[in-house]
């Protein structure tokens, strides 16, 4: 019994010492003239299923829980966060040029179908990401068309 | 007798084996269309990339990251994607991968062959062109 009281201390140690480790959440910023929910380019049901499913980790306007305040959670919150960004940034959609928003749409696409995405860890703490098949064909429909619509304005 | 028979077997063994040993790599492949890509880029894609990216390709890995009887076939949106997808691979050097070029070290592409490459798929008019 007293080994396991001083093994629950150590952990409520460790858990409080890690809070200390410097972690930087990346910046949330709500006003993004380049987001492509500014744009024509999205009607309102897909534009919600992106904004639920996607828009945490792939715009600037990330909703941050209060664990992703608390560490270790804010580790893995942080790190998913400027990753996702880095690869796709909805909030950037307008400056991208036409090549690179083909390939997004593209990856959507296949990491949507495939269901790589959005990743298994975030959707179980995020029940609205759990994406069923039908709102999957949506978002791979409208990136289907709008891939087909952006090649011909080339 | 016995051994006599066994020679047009032989045969057969030295003629599959041949054909296997010759395997495709610099050949022409007519599949490729000349319309949709330069013959300058088709060249290089048919002596640097079509070996590994083609549908019947042993790796499947390489077959569905890109394969080049599927990109003729594609339609445009689906082929300027993909030309993204390899620009953005051959400006990070991932392609051919290293592994395959320490066993296949003229497999590598030369500079000439990487700019080709890279201001096709850039999906940039050159303004002589």
């Amino acid at each position: 019994m007293k080994i396991l009281r001083y093994l629950l201390l150590g952990l409520a140690l460790v858990l409080i010492i890690i809070q200390f480790v410097p972690n930087e959440l990346p910046a949330v910023e709500m006003n993004n003239p380049s987001d492509l929910l500014a744009t024509d380019q999205v009607d309102g049901e897909v534009a919600n299923l992106l904004k639920a499913a996607c828009y945490d980790c792939h715009s600037n306007s990330t909703k941050y829980p209060w664990y992703s305040h608390v560490a270790p959670v804010s580790w893995l919150v942080a790190k998913d966060t400027r990753e996702g960004r880095e690869e796709v940034n909805f909030s950037n959609w307008s400056d991208y040029d036409m090549m690179d928003q083909l390939k997004i749409l593209d990856d959507v696409y296949s990491e949507v179908e495939e269901e790589h995405m959005p990743l298994p860890i975030y959707i179980t703490m995020h029940s609205e990401a759990d994406l069923t098949p039908e709102q999957r064909q949506k978002i791979m429909a409208w990136a289907e068309s709008t891939m087909d619509i952006i090649a011909e304005e080339e | 007798m016995k051994r006599l028979s066994l020679i047009p077997i032989a045969g057969l063994v030295a003629v599959l084996f041949f054909q296997a040993a010759q395997k495709p790599e610099f050949e022409s492949h007519p599949e490729l269309d000349e319309a949709k890509m330069p013959a300058k880029v088709k060249a290089v894609v048919e002596q640097k990339c079509y070996g590994c990216h083609n549908a019947e390709s042993k790796s499947d890995k390489a077959k569905k990251k890109l394969d080049w009887d599927e990109f003729e076939a594609a339609k445009k949106s689906k082929q300027l994607a993909a030309m993204a997808e390899i620009n953005e691979t051959l400006v990070e050097g991932e392609m051919p991968p290293k592994k395959f070029l320490e066993n296949k070290p003229e497999g590598k592409l030369t500079e000439e062959e990487l700019q080709i490459l890279l201001d096709w798929s850039s999906g940039k008019k050159k303004k002589d062109e």
